[in-house]
């Protein structure tokens, strides 16, 4: 019995279907549920969590999660579902400190929400960036720019004007 | 043999048959006091001029030391082996936007780097540099020398301050608190020392140092303080600021600590005063503990000769020991160093004086 | 006394924060309340790339990642493309990936030491330590024609067979590096100030290394008998004979002794590795997927496709690099593009942790933590 099979046995409600990933056993979870399934996993061994993954199918958003056990020597995979109009998921940052950044940058990068992540911003783009990259649809023929203002933050703009040398301010 | 520098000059002059002649124009004007005037700032001009010349040798060297230590070359194409070196730094330097911050204390910002370097400068004032070569023979040189490097810190203060920069600022708080600490044990580990001479001048300090015991041993301090040189070393490391005490400066915490807004001729105010010191502390390292200029006569050359060789070859024994050291060990933490010399060098240094006393009082030395 | 708290940003340009990261720390006097790390000057947008790429196109940008150890990424992509599309790799390339990625891993752990000491204020050790990295990188240089950024393993195999007299050479290379390994543990092992710097500094426990996600030497510094190399055997690794270095400590001295052993640990691997190296071909000559093959093959050596298109599907590959586990999650649509592609890499993970072990400590051993987590900027922004 693999780990996918395992998963359904604890929770048959919230597993919609399980089959694998090459190699890897992976299990589509309900999207509501994947808090409680996450946890089992752990329970299970699973206590590393690889990578969380964001994709954009253009009529659905995936969110695929890579877990691998020190012990058992295994690896489970799980995916949730979203809505393409209104992705969110549950944040698994309550168990695993690590999902924070790999959360911050899925919704950075894919633009996939992650209802109570303690900090939800971005991370490698700058607050105000215009768009989520990794998403089909995002428009790459605009052009942004970013200068660091005068406490510290970003500034974006598509127009460049915010590029133009700052004024001598006197005291 | 002779009493300072200005009565060397004098003696030259009069064996030259000069002098009198001289003395005789200025006498017929009534103002006898000019020649003398003259003499001492001939003095000092020499002295800037060497310890100029030797600033500028001091980072050819420590270039060339921490290149040999990194299997490396250092530099090599300015002038023989790189010597040249300082001159080009010096012209880039020279070149470069004297920068100002916006938000800089301006006065204080400009005044610093000058405020570093006088004492720097001072500290060799008292400094018998050979036999008769000293400028001014004080009956207090030791108390001096450590009055006039408490200065610097201040400096350092200001310098930080007025930077207005956050790094600065830490630079400059480590800097004075490491300072406070360390020039405790550092003037007790040199007090030490005054009980055996009971003078505190330099020149008598080094005349104590003469001589050997049993013909082989020289009468250095350092066979009867060996405790009191570690303290003093280490003490004058940390005051120098140098690895592994460079928390004034700290490159990789502090960006470059207290100096990280200087620019142009600014920065090398303080880079000249770090040579300037390090030159300073490591003379008087060799004044107090290794015999000064004491050394065995060599016939035919004058004594003033060979002794200014004897000081030099020690100095720079020491400097090299310094520059190695930086160049071997990491940085310690400030508040590991400020552990240190509260709770270790100063009761260390307070037990040392006391059996040194003691020792002292029942005539044993 | 009432003072204020002092916000202090460390970065992006700094000398210690080797690159452009940077560190929002909310200070008492100089211990640090709170460290925030913003990063993202360096995003160049790789992942986006490699949807504009054919799978052999993207493999140079894999290179500029983690541009220390660029070989385990061009392989950690090529594997992943080779699990994907089902290729074979002949016996000698799989040889000659593992020769040079040990080698690739010996050099990291020489810049990461190197880079440790130069941030506590020893400079010597990285100017020792670059001394036989360079020799390595000319070992690299005679091999694929470039030093830091290779493309040189490819799906299918390697681009190149080894040169003339390469074996020879390395094994020259590493009798030096042995005799220089002793210098190095003579230099700093039993320095007391080292010791002072690094013992009981960023100390993290085995439980919350794994659960911030740590990977790599420094989750082996916490005594986590942990690696990809035993756990998920790839390659050629099966038929090796080592072990995974572990300590127990989990504070910033373990993680450095860690590095050292794995570099011994490596020494070995290419002992084996140029022992047994089999003759053969250095490129898989079978057909894959359905696009023609586009321009000449240089020769009968080096056939390979140079595009392809794997069948629809999704993977994910890992590998243990230097620093950590590096992976790739790729989505193939059945087109000659990848429709996803993900780049798990241990630089970006490793330093979530940061925050937790600076914390109440002093901006020195921030540093020291900094610099024993192990992080190339490249690699953290992507």
């Amino acid at each position: 019995m693999n780990a996918a099979e395992e998963l359904k046995n604890a929770l048959p409600n919230s597993v919609v279907s399980i089959s694998f990933q090459l190699d890897k056993p992976l299990a589509i979870i309900k999207k509501e549920d994947i808090l409680k399934a996450a946890t089992i996993a752990r329970d299970m061994g699973f206590v590393h969590l690889s990578v969380i993954t964001g994709i954009d199918y253009c009529d659905r958003y995936e969110v695929v999660y890579n877990f691998l056990s020190y012990v058992r020597k295994q690896n489970l995979v799980l995916k949730v579902i979203l809505d393409h109009n209104n992705p969110v998921v549950d944040s698994l940052t309550s168990i695993w400190k690590g999902a924070d950044w790999l959360e911050r940058e899925t919704y950075d990068l894919v633009g996939i929400k992650f209802s109570g992540h303690p900090d939800l911003k971005r991370i490698l783009l700058p607050e105000g960036w215009a768009g989520h990259p990794l998403q089909k649809d995002y428009d790459m023929k605009t052009e942004q720019f970013v200068t660091i203002g005068d406490d510290g933050e970003d500034i974006v703009s598509t127009d460049g004007s915010n590029l133009l040398r700052r004024k001598y301010h006197g005291n | 043999m002779f009493e300072n520098a200005y009565e060397l000059i004098v003696y030259i002059m009069t064996a030259l048959g000069i002098y009198d002649s001289i003395f005789r124009v200025f006498e017929v004007l009534g103002i006898e006091y000019v020649l003398r005037i003259i003499i001492v700032f001939v003095e000092i001009v020499v002295l800037f001029a060497f310890a100029l010349v030797t600033i500028m040798f001091l980072t050819w060297m420590e270039r060339k030391v921490v290149a040999m230590v990194q299997a490396r070359y250092g530099p090599m194409v300015t002038g023989p082996r790189g010597l040249l070196q300082p001159v080009m730094d010096g012209v880039k330097l020279i070149g470069k936007e004297d920068i100002i911050p916006d938000k800089a204390d301006r006065w204080v910002f400009t005044l610093a780097p000058f405020i570093i370097f006088i004492p720097a400068l001072l500290v060799f004032i008292p400094l018998p540099f050979g036999d008769s070569l000293v400028i001014s023979n004080f009956k207090i040189g030791l108390l001096y020398i450590i009055a006039v490097s408490a200065i610097s810190p201040i400096a350092i203060l200001l310098a930080g301050w007025a930077s207005n920069n956050k790094y600065s600022l830490m630079g400059a708080m480590r800097a004075v608190a490491q300072d406070i600490s360390y020039t405790i044990p550092l003037a007790l580990a040199a007090i030490a020392i005054v009980m055996f001479t009971g003078s505190l001048s330099m020149v008598d300090i080094v005349t104590a140092q003469g001589g050997t015991w049993f013909g082989v041993i020289p009468k250095w301090f350092i066979f009867l303080q060996p405790l009191g040189f570690i303290l003093f070393l280490i003490a004058s490391i940390a005051e120098m600021g140098r690895i592994p005490f460079d928390f004034q400066e700290s490159e990789s915490e502090l960006v470059a600590g207290f100096f990280t807004e200087y620019s142009g001729m600014k920065f090398a105010m303080f880079f000249l005063a770090e040579y300037a010191h390090l030159f300073a502390v490591s003379g008087i390292v060799v004044t107090l503990f290794l015999g000064g200029w004491n050394g065995p006569a060599v016939p035919f050359i004058p004594v003033q000769i060979t002794s200014l060789v004897y000081f030099l070859i020690k100095t720079y024994a020491v400097i090299f020991f310094a520059m190695w050291l930086r160049d071997t060990v990491p940085r310690m933490r400030i508040d590991q160093l400020l552990g240190l010399g509260w709770k270790v060098m100063v009761p260390v240094a307070l037990l040392n004086l006391l059996v040194t006393g003691l020792l002292v009082t029942a005539g044993v030395i | 006394m009432e003072t204020d708290e002092l916000i202090l940003n460390m970065g992006p340009v700094h000398p210690s924060t080797h690159g452009v990261l940077r560190f929002r720390l909310r200070m008492d006097g100089e211990i640090i309340k709170n460290c925030e790390i913003v990063m993202g000057y360096l995003h160049r947008g790789t992942e986006k790339l490699g949807e504009m790429k054919t799978y052999l196109q993207f493999i140079p940008y894999t290179d500029r990642l983690d541009y220390i150890s660029a070989m385990p990424n061009n392989y950690a992509y090529v594997k992943a493309v080779e699990e994907l599309a089902g290729i074979e790799v002949p016996q000698r390339a799989e040889y000659i990936r593992v020769m040079i990625m040990e080698l690739n891993r010996i050099v990291n752990h020489i810049v990461s030491i190197g880079s440790l000491l130069m941030d506590l204020g020893a400079a010597t050790m990285i100017m020792w330590g670059f001394r036989e990295r360079e020799t390595a990188l000319q070992l690299f240089e005679q091999l694929c024609g470039a030093r830091m950024t290779f493309n040189y393993i490819k799906p299918g195999g390697v681009r190149e067979d080894l040169p003339e007299g390469f074996i020879p050479k390395l094994r020259e290379w590493m009798k030096d590096m042995e005799k220089r390994l002793v210098d190095y543990e003579q230099l700093i092992n039993d320095n007391e100030i080292f010791h002072m710097r690094m013992k009981d500094i960023g100390t993290i426990s085995a439980q919350e290394a794994i659960n911030y996600g740590l990977t790599g030497p420094s989750l082996r510094g916490s005594g986590v008998d942990y690696d990809m190399r035993k756990i998920e055997p790839y390659s050629i690794y099966p038929d090796i004979d080592f072990k995974a270095c572990t300590r127990p400590e989990g504070d910033s001295y373990a993680r450095y002794i860690v590095r050292i052993d794995e570099i011994k640990e490596s020494l070995q691997i290419l002992r084996q590795v140029i022992d047994s190296m089999p003759e053969g071909k250095i490129v898989s000559n079978a057909k894959y997927g359905i696009a023609p093959m586009t321009g000449s093959p240089s020769s009968v050596m080096t056939y390979f496709p140079r595009i392809f298109t794997p069948h629809a599907g999704e993977v994910y590959s890992r590998i243990e690099a230097p620093k950590g586990e590096l992976g790739f999650y790729i989505v193939s649509d059945g087109t000659t593009k990848p429709y996803r592609v993900k780049i798990r890499s241990p630089s970006f993970c490793n330093l979530t942790a940061i925050p937790k072990m600076v914390q109440g400590l002093r901006i020195p051993d921030l540093i020291a933590a900094f610099g024993t987590i192990d992080v190339v900027l490249g690699d953290v922004d992507r």
